[in-house]
């Protein structure tokens, strides 16, 4: 079997800096001290790797090869010269891993996470459990299994379904979110109630931290219903103001992304019940057209009454995001309207569409809108 | 006491070439009213009609291909012998296409099974296909999780946790046809392209990881098998797996069926 996974006659002759430097374009490769105690564990003859967690105790995070890792030259082959040629491209370089893709500083992010928890609670398995569920083939799972092996991830699940919709698996492991490269998937996932969100290369990613996951949600229509955002399209700005006013004290409906900032709400409770709330690992953010004086107001009343924390709301008032994300850095953040997570990719933010709501029936050039 | 009948409905097949496929009659066909005087359909029904569309796909892109599916019908039941003409008409009835009939006793079935050079026998009973694996008939168990789901391709999953070689301890007796099977699967299905198959074949590995999963595809590949769809459970539950992929039936190296 042909892996191509670290082992400790590689550490110690120094060849991990190349392989560190192939995989590691945008830094997220894991610190050294890592790799050593990786090596140590099989030195002291511990199982080299946990066993991942029941589904059902879980986070359970479902991404496609395409966003993981970088796969765009393999997608021309596919759509220049058909199946058959793809298939037998992937198995000619079965043995060259994949670039990291968009997910890939999220996924490390989740590890790293992972690695806190596994600290102060070794017995639980409340963790995140990250699943690759593709419609590849299964031709191209020893390439990708492969790739896994050499960027070190902990993924040892995995449905490659040759073409077939995955759904069924993902509402079987209760997949609490989905990221994919094509929105037709993703759509098919909201439908079934499963968050989801579709992720696109882009050539500018600023570096993102190593130690803290960050995620940061668009309001309406990805955390909240997309009622007001009905509204706004339908009668104009100030219907919509008079409408928040009118309406404050009454709770917006949930929206896609509601349940994933819960889970992400429940292990951060679990870092501050063990006195770590200043070193939490995960971070979570708010950023909204909605202004903090006035529309605002709702949405955090919202949020409180559910019973969900969020570390940082920025109520931007219809300014553009980019600027503040850039600041923030997310491993991802979650928009409905193209425009935002055009304009968030353009600065480097990583940045993920949700295709849900009233959003969607518009032209996301047309859809600079200023006071969602 | 073993007989043989041919099915003189069905064009025998090429002995040296075709792949031979036992079902138990009792796994085709339901009960039927005394009365009446045909069987219903019992649980294997789809799986026999996805074998026959194999063969009919096989031959239109050759009509002179040899390798195909010989569906040979077993019946041990000593009730349902007594019935054998109605066997035999059901089988026409349903335009099944079954090369023979075998009808034996429980004790030398699988001596039957030998002299007919089965090469999978498919049972819904447990005890039967324990006995036929222990003298080296590659045996799989049907029941309604597999089997009955009506389909367009014939959906055949190995169980990857069989497949990988163990490196120490007695090879199991079916190991050999085991190899020799899942080598004519890959050979029928490179009679194919990828989007006209009759066979779609899936890998699922429950126990391990990933490198398992790695291990169990280098396996099959070496055996010339192209697997379509691959599932890396590790310990997750395999049965939604099952229900989303419907494999007709599963097949590990020794034992094939669903254990635990």
């Amino acid at each position: 079997m042909v892996t191509m996974s670290l082992d400790p006659v590689q550490l110690m002759s120094g060849q991990v800096s190349e392989l560190k430097v192939a995989s590691s374009s945008n830094g997220n490769s894991r610190g050294l001290w890592e790799e050593k105690e990786e090596f140590d564990r099989e030195h002291l003859g511990l199982p080299a790797k946990p066993k991942p967690p029941k589904p059902e105790n879980a986070v359970t995070i479902a991404v496609s090869s395409r966003v993981l890792f970088r796969t765009e030259r393999e997608q021309k082959v596919f759509e220049q010269k058909g199946v058959e040629e793809y298939l037998r491209y992937q198995i000619e370089h079965e043995n060259e891993p994949f670039a990291p893709g968009p997910a890939f500083p999220f996924v490390k992010a989740l590890e790293t996470v992972n690695a806190r928890l596994r600290d102060l609670y070794p017995q639980s398995e409340e963790l995140f459990d990250i699943v690759l569920v593709t419609y590849n083939h299964a031709h191209v799972g020893i390439r990708l299994i492969n790739t896994i092996n050499h960027h070190n991830l902990f993924i040892e699940r995995f449905c490659m379904t040759g073409g077939s919709s995955p759904i069924g698996y993902l509402k079987a492991w209760q997949t609490n979110l989905y990221l994919s490269a094509d929105a037709d998937k993703v759509r098919e996932a909201l439908a079934e109630g499963i968050a989801a969100a579709t992720m696109f290369m882009s050539e500018k990613i600023t570096e993102v931290s190593e130690y803290q996951l960050r995620v940061a949600f668009d309001g309406d229509a990805v955390l909240f219903s997309d009622e007001s955002e009905r509204i706004f399209k339908a009668h104009g700005l100030d219907k919509f103001f008079e409408h928040e006013r009118e309406n404050e004290d009454t709770l917006l409906d949930h929206g896609p992304l509601k349940g994933f900032l819960e889970v992400l709400g429940k292990l951060q409770k679990k870092f501050y019940a063990k006195g770590q709330r200043l070193d939490c690992p995960i971070r979570t953010y708010l950023v909204t057209a909605r202004s903090a004086a006035s529309s605002g107001i709702r949405a955090l009343k919202t949020l409180r009454a559910w019973g969900l924390e969020i570390d940082e709301a920025l109520f931007l008032a219809g300014a553009p995001k980019g600027p503040m994300l850039e600041k923030i850095r997310p491993h991802i953040f979650f928009d409905d309207q193209m425009f935002h997570v055009e304009g968030a990719a353009e600065m480097g933010t990583i940045a993920a569409h949700v295709p849900y709501g009233i959003a969607q029936n518009h032209n996301p050039k047309q859809n600079a809108s200023v006071g969602k | 006491m073993v007989s043989t009948v041919l099915n003189t409905d069905v064009k025998q097949k090429d002995a040296d070439h075709a792949v031979v496929i036992a079902v138990t009659s009792r796994a085709v066909f339901g009960s039927g009213a005394d009365d009446d005087e045909v069987y219903g359909e019992g649980l294997a029904f789809p799986l026999l009609q996805a074998l026959q569309r194999v063969n009919e796909h096989l031959l239109m892109n050759n009509p002179a291909e040899l390798l195909l599916f010989d569906i040979v019908l077993l019946t041990t039941d000593s009730q349902q012998q007594q019935q054998s003409p109605r066997i035999i008409s059901s089988t026409r009835h349903y335009g099944l296409e079954v090369g023979r009939f075998c009808f034996s006793s429980e004790e030398d079935f699988v001596e039957n099974l030998l002299k007919n050079n089965v090469q999978l026998f498919l049972s819904t009973d447990r005890n039967e296909a324990s006995q036929a694996t222990q003298r080296g008939v590659l045996s799989a168990l049907l029941d309604h999780q597999t089997a009955s789901c009506p389909s367009e391709q014939l959906k055949v999953l190995f169980f990857g946790d069989a497949v990988i070689q163990p490196d120490t301890g007695p090879t199991p007796p079916s190991r050999q046809a085991a190899r020799s099977f899942s080598a004519q699967l890959g050979e029928m299905q490179r009679r194919f392209t990828m989007s006209d198959s009759p066979l779609s074949i899936g890998l699922v590995t429950w126990r391990g990881g990933r490198d398992s999963c790695a291990d169990a595809l280098h396996t099959l590949r070496s055996r010339g098998v192209r697997v379509d769809e691959a599932y890396c459970l590790a310990e997750a539950p395999w049965g939604p797996i099952l229900s989303v992929f419907r494999p007709h039936f599963l097949l590990s190296d020794g034992f094939g069926g669903l254990e635990g």
